[in-house]
């Protein structure tokens, strides 16, 4: 047995010596290469080592951010008055070390509940408008304004929303449902987080629709289905992997938007009960309080929880959509 | 022929052109000609914000960036706040202006290198598969995440300081993304026949990278960067914790002079600001960086349509 060992380990050693001195070897001869090379050979062989680094910086940034704002989180998650539980536990208030962010998550999860379920429907329906029934003459103009749409910037969007918006949510639909309500609501939130996404879906939707063969649509308008039976039967769920991957793209936006978001809905730290109740998100609380929070070491950690826990989901929003995608491409293979 | 034509009514030809003859014939050409009238009612409905928005903040803000009167026009892009904030957006304007160069000097090299080298220099497998998805990621990382890190990393750990190095480092990263992909589409783009052709001639890798390749993918290139400028000019979040805040333009690189305002940051200010003609400066600095931000993205729209128009 031991005598096995050691001839293992001579082995190991040998294999080990092997590789050092290819390694070496290896290292030594491109050094001699680099030696003998003239002008364009040495900066050839400079750019590609100078290219390399460049090319891992994205992946560098990512690895940095989620090992920052993991090192800041960690004092929360490991203190007895923090801990894991902060993640359900509803009642934030730092100055009774009390740390809960539970309300934030869910205020997030219902604005971006009520954005997407009315960007979906009616993103879909402009994107298959765009790509099945649209006159030509129309589709580059209508094109151009929704690119304009998605290059606004969110602070414009909260400008509008905050001046206009709210006072429609406040005068003209809040006594439509018999409610009272000063305008900062999660309805507001929802809604103009729902403009903002509309670009989003209905780009990429209107994309993956194009990407759907002419053969299939010939094919079923010629067993005599109407273009509105073949558009939405044949052309939308041939696309349907792209369509999934724009609303999982529009949700990661719709979570992690910020400025609009801020200045619509009230920010008041309760769990809303009707659409008109104001609500506070993840990303309003790392906005409002941070600038106040860093020299308190808890509650700054606190904040960078919710941020780590905002990365995280974006992350798999990321995956998420990547895997629709590859789904695409197993199943219909054009995507 | 002619004659049957003509007998027929113009309310006729007016159904028959917008096909409600159709519509009539069967209950699925009638509902066929419903989708279709709902999917288009969606379509205005999805484009209505857009003007509203315009209307509004033209409506308000037009004066202050097209008026002749004292502070107004070009006098409001051109004088500092001053005592009460009654002047004009001057440290904003500077600031987004310095703040996008600085970050695009960081951004656009690493991103563009970055790109050729994962092109040319690389096979396709799994760095590549690793790079591309880290590049998602960071294009989906919401933008109050990044500010976070920008002051954890470079203001707190790094001993940066806010300011404007900080703040434009963090819109640096935000342009990465952007950039490195639009590139690498434009790198795919260029026909190997041009490369080979070059190698053949005993140019090196790097010769060629740098002098055919990236020659051809400029266009592309110029696309994906002015889409990056951008989408960053009209970024609040990142810089909030990045870099301050001021009523001048900064002085010095590093410590509070480095402090520096910017446009979508003086909006947010003034308009949580009771002050009523506050409310008209934020719209006018709304109205001036909305131009700016479609113009660049015209710019690059008009860019790429010539350059798929070139290539097809």
């Amino acid at each position: 047995m031991v005598e096995q060992n050691e001839s293992a380990n001579i082995k190991d050693d040998e294999a080990n010596r092997a590789l050092m001195t290819s390694v070496r070897g290896a290292f030594f001869k491109s050094i001699s290469d680099f030696r003998n090379a003239d002008r364009p050979g040495k900066i050839d062989r400079i750019g590609r080592i100078g290219l390399l680094v460049p090319a891992v910086a994205s992946t560098l940034i990512i690895v940095l951010i989620l090992a920052f704002l993991w090192y800041e989180s960690v004092p929360i998650f490991v203190s007895p008055i923090g801990g894991p539980g902060i993640i359900v536990s509803p009642t934030w208030d730092p100055n009774r070390d009390l740390y809960g962010i539970a309300i934030f998550i869910v205020g997030s999860l219902m604005c971006t509940g009520i954005a997407v379920g009315l960007a979906v429907p009616l993103g879909i329906g402009g994107a298959l408008f765009l790509s099945e029934f649209c006159p030509i003459r129309l589709r580059q103009p209508i094109k151009m304004i929704i690119e304009m749409m998605a290059a606004i910037p969110s602070i414009v969007y909260g400008l509008w929303a905050y001046l206009v918006l709210v006072p429609f949510v406040k005068n003209n639909i809040a006594p439509l449902a018999q409610s009272t309500s000063n305008g900062l609501s999660l309805l507001a939130g929802g809604l103009i987080l729902a403009i903002m996404l509309l670009p989003t879906v209905v780009t990429i939707s209107a994309d993956a629709l194009q990407t759907v063969p002419m053969s299939f649509r010939e094919a079923s308008l010629a067993l005599g289905a109407t273009q509105s039976e073949t558009s939405r039967k044949v052309v939308l769920s041939a696309a349907l992997p792209g369509v999934g991957a724009a609303v999982v793209l529009s949700l990661g936006r719709a979570v992690g938007e910020t400025m609009a978001v801020l200045m619509v809905t009230g920010n008041s730290l309760q769990i809303p009960y009707s659409l008109f109740d104001p609500t506070y998100v993840m990303t309003s609380i790392i906005t409002n309080q941070l600038g106040y929070a860093f020299v308190f070491p808890l509650w700054r950690s606190a904040l960078f929880a919710v941020a780590f826990i905002l990365l995280i989901m974006s992350v798999c929003f990321t995956l998420t959509a990547k895997l629709f995608i590859r789904w695409g491409m197993k199943t219909r293979g054009y995507i | 022929m002619t004659a049957k034509l003509d007998s027929e009514s113009s309310l006729q030809r007016l159904y028959g052109r917008i096909g409600l003859r159709d519509a009539a014939k069967s209950r699925r050409h009638l509902s066929d000609y419903l989708f279709r009238i709902i999917l288009g009612i969606l379509v205005v409905i999805i484009v209505l914000p857009f003007f509203l928005i315009l209307i509004q903040v033209t409506g308000v803000g037009f004066s202050q960036v097209f008026g002749t009167g004292p502070g107004q026009g070009l006098e409001f892009l051109s004088t500092f706040p001053g005592a009460g904030l009654m002047g004009g957006i001057r440290n904003a304007f500077v600031g987004t202006v310095e703040l996008i160069i600085l970050a695009s000097i960081v951004g656009i090299p690493l991103s563009v290198c970055g790109a050729a080298y994962i092109i040319e220099y690389t096979r396709p497998g799994r760095i590549r598969e690793i790079i591309e998805f880290t590049s998602d990621v960071l294009a989906g990382i919401p933008s109050i995440v990044l500010g976070a890190f920008g002051f954890a990393f470079l203001v707190d750990f790094l001993h940066l300081g806010m300011g404007i190095v900080a703040g434009s480092l963090t819109l640096a990263f935000m342009m990465i993304p952007t950039i490195l992909r639009t590139t690498e589409e434009a790198l795919r783009a260029v026909p190997m026949s041009l490369r080979e052709a070059s190698l053949a001639l005993g140019a090196t890798k790097w010769s060629t990278t740098w002098s055919v390749t990236l020659r051809a993918a400029f266009p592309g290139v110029i696309t994906g960067v002015l889409l990056a400028v951008g989408r960053v000019m009209g970024e609040t979040a990142p810089l909030i914790f990045t870099a301050g805040n001021s009523l001048i333009v900064p002085t010095e690189l590093t410590g509070p002079g480095s402090w520096v305002a910017s446009m979508p940051y003086t909006i947010w200010a003034y308009i949580s600001d009771p002050r009523e003609y506050l409310q008209v400066k934020a719209h006018g600095t709304a109205l001036a960086l909305m131009m700016m931000v479609l113009a660049v993205d015209l710019i690059a729209n008009l860019i790429s349509r010539k350059v798929t128009r070139r290539i097809v």
